[in-house]
């Protein structure tokens, strides 16, 4: 299966600008939305994606955050049968996509931001790694009194913590 | 494992051919044939129709496409996105024929299904049928008896019933 997914993947068109056996996994991106769809957080820690002006991301999140909501009102599965004193489980929207070249995992909190973390399609454990930043987010970010919800984040120390945890050396 | 819906879109946005099965339980218990069209909307459904819902499958796509593109560089392509509920596998030929399948979420990589279903069952049965036309508005040509039946088959034959 994984020639034959190989085989699908050369097929398309040139070859891969990095070989899939010898590509390290690699945390390419992370994104951080608001609830509104604005972008707060932009960061890239190694590359491998094509480099986006500041503007293309903005774009991109507020693409991705329309999108999310698109495909919540498409889900074709049946619903579960309603329990009794059970509030009806919320329909999750794009929890990870998969191009070629990389994969796109994204964890929407309760309060309806969104993590996007772009990774190699070999990383394995996204959603651990998605999870820390948003533990990482709580702590240096929403817990800091200078911050002011919904803005952009500028946070030296979230910077630093991030930087330790993704960042191979 | 089971499959919901399957469209194909042309290279104008147009949606050519959809498809919808019902919930295995519910089409064994109704006791319908194989070859009954599987327009039997879920319980889920209530405002959108299948062509709404075509649409919004469209666009969703198109934007997702654009933005592995914008990501990816020039020769990445979309392959697959998953939810919570279900997954949706996308396939692209060189024409610019789309097809999109939405499964459950346990359905491992399904491009090479669709590529099957284009390469034996699209090109034989509707490009290589000299009454069909070269574009197909609205869906014209696509949907014949061959088609139709061969599509049912090959799922069938992927997503058995038992499991």
């Amino acid at each position: 299966m994984a020639d034959g997914l190989k085989r699908e993947r050369g097929w398309s068109g040139s070859a891969p600008p990095f070989n899939t056996h010898t590509a390290k996994m690699v945390v390419f991106a992370l994104l951080i939305i608001n609830k509104a769809g604005g972008l707060i957080y932009n960061r890239t820690f190694s590359p491998g994606l094509q480099n986006l002006t500041s503007n293309d991301a903005l774009i991109l999140a507020g693409t991705f955050h329309g999108i999310h909501a698109i495909s919540r009102s498409i889900n074709p599965a049946p619903q579960p049968p309603p329990q009794p004193n059970a509030r009806r489980p919320p329909t999750t929207g794009i929890e990870s996509l998969e191009s070629s070249h990389f994969r796109l995992t994204c964890f929407q909190t309760p309060t309806g931001v969104k993590f996007l973390l772009f990774t190699s399609p070999e990383q394995p454990n996204t959603d651990v790694v998605v999870r820390r930043c948003y533990e990482l987010y709580g702590d240096f970010v929403v817990k800091n009194p200078f911050y002011s919800m919904e803005m952009p984040i500028r946070v030296e120390k979230f910077e630093r913590a991030l930087a330790g945890y993704l960042v191979r050396p | 494992m089971s499959v919901y819906s399957f469209y194909i879109f042309d290279r104008h946005t147009e949606c050519i051919y959809s498809k919808r099965w019902a919930q295995a339980a519910i089409q064994r218990n109704s006791a319908t044939s194989a070859l009954s069209n599987g327009d039997v909307a879920p319980a889920t459904r209530k405002a959108l129709t299948v062509e709404d819902d075509a649409k919004l499958i469209f666009g969703t796509v198109f934007s997702l496409r654009r933005i592995v593109r914008q990501l990816g560089g020039d020769d990445d392509s979309f392959l697959s996105y998953r939810t919570g509920e279900y997954k949706l596998h996308y396939f692209e030929t060189p024409t610019q024929l789309k097809f999109v399948m939405l499964t459950d979420t346990r359905v491992g990589n399904m491009r090479t299904v669709l590529h099957q279903i284009w390469a034996t069952l699209y090109v034989e049965y509707v490009v290589k049928n000299p009454l069909a036309p070269i574009e197909h508005p609205k869906g014209v040509g696509v949907s014949n008896q061959l088609f139709e039946g061969g599509l049912e088959s090959f799922i069938n034959t992927i997503f058995s019933p038992q499991s």
